[in-house]
């Protein structure tokens, strides 16, 4: 191949993670639009003047409110605020849901926050959003239920809502992340034109499992390891199969940790 | 994930305690004798959590130490903090715990942060500080871990604080999952009950949540001197945390099933 032409490739391609890129975000469509409606849902089922949905960003380590329904949840989508910080970053990354029935009593509840949005509510209803052992995000619902407020079976069904975001948020996950992947790839490409294969490879793999991030989950990382395992042995696939076979059987098994009833 | 677990506080709500309804072999075992005085003088209790404000009024000035889960490379090291709570939620238990034995000792363990967003080394490594190092010998955790990487570390951790005396006082997750240490046998497990008062507690025979106590609408301290009414069942685990507290200050022989028994006698379903 020449070189004039592996450039035009190479341009082609970049076009292509250009557009990707930007088609996802003009359209991030199925996973938003479904977790708006999530959001829509909550609203109506707690009788709540908003309900939020915000997703953890890695890069940043924040949380980012993704999606927000009812009279006064308009304005929040966009906020950003520290996973590590407030009643949304306490249950971010503790797991442990939180309602908070009268936060107007502490005056330096992120007020400032609140009132970036236009509306300061007096109770919060705070779940996490989980993906397996992983934090991804936080479900938050305010000023529900009227003057009786949350209540302890609430706890119980903001997190069904809880687990439907996740759903919807790893189903989305794939597509978004092989966006990135191309895009990074390409950029590690531009930066070190005279890469050769295995230079190539090696970057591919270390962009690949930081996709991960630290949310546990680590799909990257075995997504990569099967990868690497097909190029280095292709014959011996079967063998993969059944080690991964054998992990699965192991992971099935701790039914005493379940305590199903 | 463990979708189909009962919510732990199901057992403890309004219209589903009749199975609780049992009287044990506890004729001679009531709260005045349990709870001696009830101020746990001579005792420290460990606050496993966001940190705690020690300038807080419902603190009584009663703080200690207080150390926080740093990271150190691959490592997690226990140092010294500023009393401080990154989030309110410490400084809650704290006040909870102060209100129940007032003279007792309290030390704060922060392994929430910035730097560690409540990772599962920083808990373990903040967990083992306070069973080997605090000096308490009543460690309530209002946080668990939910990942399976994490339970044999944990499940070790319960067992070296059972064996060296120290009973940990654990939050069951709201969200109805499988949590570690909430759910080992040697602990203390607790879940929120939905009636108004601080002085109730169900002790439930079907574990693994063994207690359900005051962790609906309470009036608790915050962040920055203030006070929020909040729900959870980690505001229900410091007032199970705070009457073991009283029976270990009035029993201070007592072994932590030992512990566990009286609670369960002196529970509002077993007089």
């Amino acid at each position: 191949m020449s070189e004039a032409r592996e450039a035009a490739i190479l341009q082609a391609l970049e076009a292509v993670a250009a557009r990707a890129a930007a088609a996802g975000r003009l359209e991030p469509a199925g996973g938003e639009s479904v977790l708006q409606s999530v959001a829509d849902a909550a609203v109506a089922v707690f009788d709540a003047v908003a309900a939020s949905i915000a997703l953890h960003d890695p890069a940043m380590d924040r949380l980012v409110i993704r999606v927000a329904g009812g009279p006064a949840g308009a304005g929040a989508v966009g906020l950003a605020f520290p996973s590590s910080e407030g009643i949304a970053g306490y249950v971010f990354t503790t797991g442990q849901p939180l309602v908070v029935s009268d936060v107007s009593a502490d005056p330096r509840f992120d007020r400032a926050t609140a009132e970036t949005t236009g509306y300061v509510p007096r109770s919060i209803l705070a779940v996490p959003i989980l993906a397996g052992d992983a934090s991804i995000g936080v479900l938050e619902v305010l000023d529900g239920r009227g003057q009786a407020g949350f209540g302890l079976r609430d706890l119980d069904l903001a997190s069904a809502f809880g687990r439907q975001a996740a759903a919807v948020v790893l189903a989305g996950r794939v597509e978004r992340d092989v966006t990135e992947l191309l895009r990074l790839t390409l950029a590690r490409l531009a930066e070190d034109p005279d890469a050769d294969g295995a230079a190539l490879d090696a970057a591919v793999s270390a962009i690949a499992v930081g996709l991960d991030g630290d949310d546990g989950a680590g799909l990257w990382a075995l997504a990569d390891a099967v990868a690497r395992a097909r190029l280095a042995a292709p014959d011996q696939v079967s063998l993969v199969v059944e080690i991964l076979d054998a992990l699965a059987r192991r992971g099935a098994r701790p039914a005493a940790r379940t305590f199903r009833r | 994930m463990t979708n189909d677990l009962p919510a732990w506080s199901e057992p403890f709500a309004t219209g589903n305690r009749d199975h609780l309804g049992r009287r044990g072999p506890w004729g001679a075992v009531d709260r005045s004798w349990a709870f001696g005085d009830g101020t746990g003088r001579g005792l420290r209790i460990a606050i496993v959590d966001s940190g705690v404000e020690a300038s807080h009024p419902a603190v009584g000035g009663r703080l200690v130490t207080s150390v926080a889960v740093e990271r150190m490379g691959e490592d997690w090291s226990v140092v010294e903090t500023d009393p401080l709570d990154v989030v309110g939620h410490g400084t809650a238990s704290a006040g909870i715990i102060h209100a129940l034995v007032p003279e007792a000792e309290l030390v704060s363990i922060r392994v929430l942060g910035p730097d560690n967003r409540g990772n599962g080394g920083a808990f373990a490594a903040g967990l083992q500080w306070a069973v080997e190092a605090s000096g308490a010998s009543v460690v309530n955790l209002s946080l668990s871990s939910r990942s399976d990487a994490w339970f044999a570390p944990f499940h070790e951790l319960a067992d070296l604080a059972y064996f060296r005396n120290v009973l940990l006082v654990c939050a069951a997750n709201n969200v109805s999952v499988a949590s570690y240490p909430s759910l080992f046998a040697s602990v203390v497990s607790v879940a929120a009950h939905d009636v108004p008062d601080a002085a109730t507690w169900f002790y439930n025979p079907e574990p693994p949540v063994e207690f359900g106590a005051y962790g609906l609408n309470v009036d608790v301290a915050w962040r920055g001197g203030t006070r929020m009414v909040v729900t959870g069942n980690s505001f229900a685990a410091p007032h199970i945390a705070g009457y073991a507290a009283r029976i270990r200050g009035a029993h201070p022989g007592l072994t932590p099933f030992e512990t566990k028994s009286i609670l369960a006698a002196t529970a509002d379903n077993a007089r």
